[in-house]
């Protein structure tokens, strides 16, 4: 089993820059509406089977 | 006029019962059978953990909304099924005991042409000794429960100010637990607390889980597309737990716990002491105590009830290894195959099979988690039970059932990580199939397009407006069927 410890200490650390995206809210309200649109898609799909 | 029972007045049940009203309730009976007299939110408990919320804005009294769609609402636990009836009556019922106050030590028998089983799971704290609020450990599995959780944290943030460091411990409390989602967020929101109040640089965080890696979340974790590049949800865990300065223990089984004690043993056989101050563990879930009779009152609960004690319905019960089974193992009808007039639906019916890959340690303790069952699926299969059940009363008894299959469902994901509506965060996800499906999306069993993670503010209000847009659906308030599952 690999030490999560170290799998934790080499992932990607979010720059300075991804963490003020994250957080800006221009960025974040457009965000909003395409995950939005993304999540009703797959509901569609979820609620139609064949 | 037929009369249809749901046990349970949970995600499952309620969106049934509600859907059973629209569809049937002029000409046909609904009733429903559940022991609290609250609906709660559950989603939500994670923030009335953390003392963000407080217990009564993610629950509301059920029995006004069944009086106002006029649901027959009975506060009791059922207690056992009759499928062909017995001996003085060959309508099936259902035995239930009260839990109302003013009904306390009676008992009943409800007569039923469909059953919709949505009794959800048993919080089984009893299969890990010492695990729970009894015990030494909280949880937010009820409103109460995290009520309990959001104090004890108080006390360790406290104890923090005073300069005192603290190891929190927050995960599942047993190999075979599912609900990592839940851990997970409740980690990032606890996370979230302790930097707000200024003390987050004396608290050791260890999330404690039976995921053989991190972002697994019972799933067998996802593939996502991220700026051209295929990514893992272990890595893209694995970077919040690093952004946030998490530890985490995976692969393990929690075998007991003391006072301020921890006893795990993981996937390689190696057992070890996790000392802690607070800890929040999620208890292993199973089916409810209910039981069958047949017709002469022979227990036939084996036969309608898995070993797990949920109830079996149109899945491949047949135990093939792990490596053997396929998308089409899962249920899609969610009607019992010895009694087609039985559903059962939401965390109460049977998975076939774990999604994540189960393990065993070399002393043979079984680290599996098991798969999830969350709100959206629960919600649709609430509903589809009805649409079917409205076709065979409407349409006869060879009308074909309506089908939902997690193998062919998606589900959303918003793992909140803090709360505040600008400075909120959180971790939100999609997965298209929720059970993989390797026939069709050959290289890693789910739709590239639909299987996709981001964490941002975004989520947090998303979190937010579902918490909203689901309570008031739950009311039934004006326009609620219209909001999807
Ligand atoms: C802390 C936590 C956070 C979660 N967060 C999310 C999330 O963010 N998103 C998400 O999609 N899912 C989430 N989930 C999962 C989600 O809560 C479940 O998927 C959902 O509650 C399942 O619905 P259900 O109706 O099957 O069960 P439940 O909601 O548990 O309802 C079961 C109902 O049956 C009743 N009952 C029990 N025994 C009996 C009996 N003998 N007779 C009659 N009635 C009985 C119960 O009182 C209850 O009314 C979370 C779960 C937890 C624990």
């Amino acid at each position: 089993m690999e030490n999560p410890q170290d799998a934790i200490a080499h992932a990607p650390l979010p720059t300075a820059k991804t963490l003020r995206f994250r957080r800006n809210i221009p960025v974040q309200i457009w965000r909003f509406v395409a995950i939005n649109i993304k999540m009703l898609n797959m509901i569609r799909k979820g609620h139609n089977q064949k | 006029m037929a009369r249809v029972l749901i046990l349970g007045a949970g995600i499952a049940g309620h969106t049934a019962a509600l859907h059973a009203k629209r569809l049937l309730g002029k000409k046909n009976e609904i009733i429903v059978v559940a022991p609290n007299s609250n609906y709660n939110w559950i989603p939500s408990n994670i923030w009335v953990g953390v003392g963000k919320m407080y217990k009564e804005q993610v629950i509301f009294p059920l029995a006004p909304i069944y009086k106002r769609k006029k649901i027959e609402f009975h506060q009791g636990l059922a207690k056992s099924i009759y499928p062909e009836g017995d001996s003085k009556t060959a309508s099936p019922f259902v035995e239930i005991a009260y839990t109302d106050p003013n009904r306390s030590n009676e008992f009943a028998r409800i007569k039923y042409d469909y059953l919709v089983n949505a009794t959800g799971p048993k919080l089984n704290f009893a299969a890990t000794q010492g695990l729970g609020p009894e015990g030494h450990t909280v949880s937010v599995c009820t409103a109460g429960h995290a009520v309990e959780a959001a104090a004890s944290l108080k006390d360790a943030i406290s104890l923090m100010k005073l300069g005192k460091n603290q190891t929190l411990a927050i995960g599942v409390g047993h190999g075979t637990c599912t609900c990592e989602g839940a851990a997970f967020e409740y980690t990032f929101n606890v996370d979230h607390e302790l930097r707000m109040a200024g003390v987050r640089d004396m608290a050791d965080l260890v999330y404690i889980t039976n995921e053989y890696e991190l972002g697994d979340f019972g799933v067998g974790g996802m593939v996502f597309t991220q700026r051209g590049f295929q990514t893992t949800s272990k890595l893209w865990t694995e970077s919040l737990f690093r952004e946030r300065g998490v530890r985490a223990i995976l692969g393990a089984h929690v075998e007991k716990v003391e006072t301020g004690k921890i006893f795990y043993e993981q996937v390689d056989g190696n057992k070890n002491v996790l000392e802690f101050d607070f800890a929040m563990l999620l208890p292993p879930f199973r089916g409810v105590d209910l039981a069958a009779f047949n017709k002469s009152g022979e227990d036939i609960s084996s036969q309608i009830f898995a070993p797990s004690g949920f109830m079996k319905v149109d899945a491949d019960y047949s135990g093939k290894p792990y490596e053997d089974w396929k998308a089409e193992d899962w249920p899609s009808t969610y009607r019992n195959p010895t009694y087609p007039n039985m559903f059962a639906v939401g965390i109460a019916f049977a998975p076939p099979h774990q999604i994540s890959k189960p393990r065993k340690s070399p002393n043979g303790t079984v680290i599996a988690p098991s798969p999830p069952r969350t709100g959206m699926p629960s919600g649709i299969m609430g509903k589809l039970s009805i649409l079917t059940i409205a076709d065979l009363i409407n349409k006869g008894s060879d009308a074909k059932a309506h089908s939902a299959s997690m193998a062919k469902m998606g589900a959303a994901c918003v793992a909140s990580s803090g709360s505040g509506l600008t400075k909120g965060s959180a971790a939100a996800m999609t997965m298209f199939p929720i059970v993989p499906d390797f026939q069709k999306y050959p290289n890693t069993g789910r739709s590239l397009k639909d299987t996709y993670g981001e964490i941002g503010l975004s989520g947090h209000w998303i979190k937010l407006l579902l918490h909203y847009l689901f309570i008031y659906k739950a009311k039934a308030r004006p326009g609620w069927a219209f909001i999807p599952e």
